[in-house]
């Protein structure tokens, strides 16, 4: 064996040992990351949660977890190999070689001195080069050491050694490894079968032969709603429900595959449900068999119940929703309000709607005519205007009403109401009613109506614009007096004059009729009637008779006292005068008595004004508050620590709470939880029973159901929250 | 002028100003109604003290025109339905009173210009002051703090067709040496303005800005 054959045996030793410690490295770290996987799995079954490796992301992760692992097994092993060469190579030979004990170590002499003399070739300095060549060279080539080398490769089986060596350090790993990856298969495999292997084995084991036959625990059912006949309405099938709404008397049927369920129980909800004993609060049902699968009846009643079903170790719920069928509700549209009639004739018009959740049977509008007076009365139905429905939900009845043919008298009341019946059988069910209207004929004695008369205008608003205008004539009149001939001054001043006594008239009239009401009547009052009622003529001007100084006038003992307008009778006068001064064709003396008479027109006014609407108020602005500069305390509203719930809100809360956490372990069990929470919140609190059934809805779909659970928790607290509005300054949203 | 000077004639200035609120004056004339609005001063103060900082007194009052109380309120507010005839004192003083810079502006609260007082208050302008005309809608009067860029505002009564079914597009004027002297309306703000002012927060735009832009106006020009 020459040199070179000596280093390519001891060369390939040393391959394989460096391949032996990727290996061992590269085992190790799969046996890690399936161990890690194993641990991780077993800590989330013993919590409750689904395993890790079911997850979608769970080959990706252990992908990367075994890539970081193998980096990290590949830079140690990488470590190691560096110490492996040539020389450690020989001496692992060496120690191999049973026949050299202890070993002579002239193997690992040789070799170092060829690596020697190899590598000084390369990396020494001539001067360096020449003494350890020397040395090297003397080692190589002694006889002694070459043969003894020798006898070391021969004795030694490499082949052999290699193998034991690798079966020494690649075994304890390799199985580390295989006993992870068997957890891992055997688990996959007892969650992926349908009826427990796990199962099958430990019954096998245990010898029981009942536990031998596997029972499957309950699937999907087919629930069967069959309405009362009444309802006239065709069966309804659902699938695989949790909760189902029937009305009260319906059959509710639940179909199944498989074996009969173990237990079934009828469960009453609600807080009615929690005053009972637990005897009358649930009771059992009894399957049958129906083909190859399994089937439970039962009725709906007027509340909610829960069916709760187990088989094969679980046990599921369907919440049947009952309800009651209520009766119809009936509105009298026409007519729309009570009435007095003054005579028992004519007809009117009857309008009512009706409406049922189920479907109307018939309908009729009914009086009760009273009659009678003191201790003697009477009383008779009159039906009127009946119509029979096909089971619609909604409707109308309509009827007129001839008063006459009611054979009313006066003091008469008729009473009216519409009614409305469903098609329940029961003898004794309800029948739905509208509000009452009642009409009275009117006793001939009695006056029960309000006539109310517009006003005319104000009379002295009206004389007061005359009366301007004609002191505005006089004064042009005298101011162009100059210009003007006698004849034609005294034909417009006694034009004037007409009208001024004209006017005269009005306001003399608009005195009198204060007094009577009437100017005309058969007691009218005019100047100059000769009747005396305080107001006396004296010399064509009007003045208050004696006994009546303050203005004051008794009209006999049944008439309101009245008070004379004293500034109209200074107007009168005032007219007279001034009438008589144009008559004279002297409009400069007649402007005076002009203005006096416009000026007690003008105080008669502002004492008569009336404001038919009321007087409106005198406002006066609070400038500061306008301005948002008054009153402010500085002290703003303080945050206050919630108010704790009601006991029954509390305990909702706190089951809420656990359907939450039981959501992330358990949807199956979490869903039966909310929908019994649901149906028991339907009579009390619709909103918080809605807030939970889109809950519900959200877990169903598999869709994050966070927020319906936040919405459903404020709901029961009574949380209002409003979106964030945006400021009113158009703060873009 | 030195500092001193500047500053004291200043502060006497700050203080009559401090001293003299604006105070929104209803003409009260012998004919007719003058008082037929009579929840208008209160909001048109409302407004002037929500949109400006103008110091202002929180209640109107009611001038006689034939009195010479007139002159110490720089705007004048005329309304009614039925006939005007001024007196000759009336007639008098409203001479006077424009032509000392006063503003008087009335509004037709008939909103009918074949009304009686559409027809009697304008002869009875034109026989104190002059003719109207017609006051372009680009008048800085649209613009001195509200800007109303089509002109005086449309109110509910011209747009609901009541009084003589028309709207009117511009307000007429009589101007004196480039001022509005008289500012007349047939726009009926008589009855739009004429509502307790704190009815003011059911209405998505306040309809009596243009109030401000008139008293505005009637202080600084």
């Amino acid at each position: 064996m020459n040199d070179t054959m000596l280093l390519s045996v001891v060369a390939g030793v040393r391959r394989a040992l460096t391949r032996l410690v990727y290996a061992r490295a590269t085992l190790l770290a799969c046996s890690v990351a399936l161990s890690a996987w194993v641990v991780l799995d077993g800590v989330r079954v013993i919590r409750g949660s689904a395993p890790f490796s079911a997850g979608r992301s769970a080959g990706f992760a252990l992908g990367i977890g075994l890539v970081v692992l193998l980096l990290v097994a590949s830079l140690l092993a990488r470590r190691r190999t560096r110490d492996i060469n040539d020389v450690r190579a020989a001496l692992w030979i060496e120690e191999r070689d049973a026949g050299a004990r202890p070993a002579s170590f002239t193997l690992v002499t040789l070799i170092e001195a060829l690596v020697g003399l190899r590598s000084s070739a390369a990396e020494r300095s001539a001067a360096e080069r020449s003494a350890a060549d020397a040395s090297a060279r003397a080692i190589a080539e002694s006889p002694l050491l070459r043969a003894s080398a020798r006898s070391v490769l021969a004795r030694t089986d490499v082949s052999r050694a290699l193998r034991r060596s690798a079966r020494n350090q690649l075994l304890g790993p390799a199985l580390f490894m295989a006993g992870a990856l068997t957890v891992l298969l055997v688990g996959a495999l007892v969650r992926s079968s349908p009826i427990g292997i796990a199962d099958t084995v430990l019954r096998v084991v245990t010898g029981d032969t009942a536990m031998a036959t596997p029972i499957p625990p309950l699937g999907a059912w087919q629930v069967r709603i069959d309405a009362p006949a009444y309802m006239r309405r065709a069966p309804q099938q659902f699938g695989d429900v949790q909760n189902v709404a029937a009305v009260s008397g319906s059959t509710v049927e639940l179909r199944g595959t498989g074996p009969v369920p173990e237990q079934v129980i009828e469960r009453l909800v609600g807080d009615a449900a929690d005053t009972l004993t637990a005897s009358r609060r649930e009771r059992a049902l009894l399957p049958t068999v129906n083909g190859e699968g399994w089937q439970v009846r039962t009725v709906a009643t007027d509340g909610p119940f829960a069916l709760q079903l187990s088989r094969g170790g679980r046990a599921r719920l369907l919440i049947v929703e009952g309800r009651a069928d209520s009766i119809p509700g009936v509105a009298l549209l026409q007519p729309a309000r009570d009435s007095v009639f003054r005579t028992p004739e004519g007809s009117l018009a009857l309008l009512a709607s009706v409406r049922d959740d189920i479907g109307l049977a018939t309908a009729r509008f009914e009086l009760i005519v009273s009659s009678g007076e003191g201790e003697r009365f009477t009383a008779r139905t009159v039906p009127m205007g009946a119509r029979r429905f096909a089971g619609d939900r909604v409707g109308t009845i309509r009827a007129t009403m001839d008063i006459a043919a009611l054979k009313l008298v006066a003091g008469d009341i008729v009473h009216l109401r519409a009614i409305a019946r469903d098609a329940h059988p029961a003898s004794n069910r309800e029948y739905g009613s509208s509000e009452t209207r009642s009409f009275r004929i009117a006793r001939a004695a009695e006056y029960d109506s309000v006539a109310v008369e517009p006003a005319p205008p104000p009379e002295v608003d009206k004389s007061l614009f005359s009366q301007r205008m004609l002191l505005m004539l006089t004064e042009k009149l005298e101011k162009q007096r100059p210009t003007l001939e006698r004849k034609t001054l005294m034909s417009e001043s006694v034009r004037i004059g007409r009208d001024q006594a004209r006017l005269r008239q009005a306001v003399g009239d608009v005195v009198f009729q204060r007094l009577s009401g009437d100017v005309s009547g058969e007691h009218s009052h005019t100047v100059g009637d000769g009747h005396d009622h305080g107001v006396e003529q004296q010399q064509g001007k009007l003045a208050l008779s004696g006994g009546n100084v303050g203005g004051v006038l008794e009209e006999g003992d049944d008439s309101p006292v009245i008070a004379i307008n004293q500034p109209l009778l200074e107007a009168y006068n005032a007219m007279w005068d001034a009438g008589r001064e144009l008559e004279q064709g002297d409009p400069k003396a007649a402007i005076p008595h002009m203005r006096l008479a416009l000026a007690a027109i003008e105080r008669a006014r502002s004492a008569e004004r009336l404001y038919l609407r009321g007087k409106p108020p005198t406002v006066i602005v609070d400038i500061a508050k306008v301005r948002l500069a008054g009153k402010d305390t500085g002290a703003t509203n303080l945050r206050r620590e919630r108010e704790a719930l009601p006991p029954r809100e509390a305990r909702r809360a706190a089951r809420l709470v656990v359907a939450a956490q039981l959501v992330t372990s358990d949807v199956s069990v979490a869903r039966d939880s909310l929908a019994v929470l649901r149906v028991e919140a339907l009579g009390d609190s619709p909103a918080f029973a809605a807030a939970v059934g889109a809950v519900l809805d959200a877990l169903g779909r598999s869709a994050d159901a966070t927020e319906a659970f936040v919405r459903a928790r404020r709901v029961l607290g009574g949380v209002v929250r409003t979106d964030a509005g945006a400021w009113s300054r158009g703060v873009p949203r | 002028m030195s500092d001193a000077v500047r500053d004291s004639m200043r502060a006497e200035f700050s203080d009559q100003t401090a001293l003299e609120p604006f105070v929104f004056a209803t003409a009260q004339y012998e004919s007719g109604d003058w008082d037929s609005a009579p929840m208008l001063p209160a909001n048109v103060i409302d407004s002037v003290a929500r949109y400006t900082s103008l110091p202002v007194r929180p209640q109107g009052v009611s001038v006689p025109l034939s009195s010479e109380a007139v002159f110490a309120y720089p705007l004048l507010f005329l309304t009614g339905h039925l006939p005007v005839r001024f007196t000759t004192r009336e007639a008098d003083v409203l001479r006077k009173y424009l032509v000392r810079g006063g503003l008087l502006f009335v509004d037709d609260h008939n909103h009918d210009v074949d009304g009686a007082f559409h027809k009697t208050v304008r002869e009875e302008i034109r026989r104190v002051a002059g003719p109207l005309v017609p006051l372009p809608n680009t008048h800085e009067l649209y613009c001195s703090f509200f800007v109303f860029e089509n002109g005086p505002p449309t109110t509910s009564h011209e747009m609901n067709g009541w009084g003589d079914n028309l709207v009117h597009e511009q307000l007429d004027a009589v101007l004196r040496n480039g001022r509005i002297a008289v500012l007349y309306s047939s726009k009926d703000y008589s009855s739009e303005w004429s509502f307790h002012p704190d009815n003011k927060r059911f209405l998505s735009v306040d309809n009596t800005k243009f109030a401000v832009n008139l008293v505005v106006y009637a202080l600084t020009r």
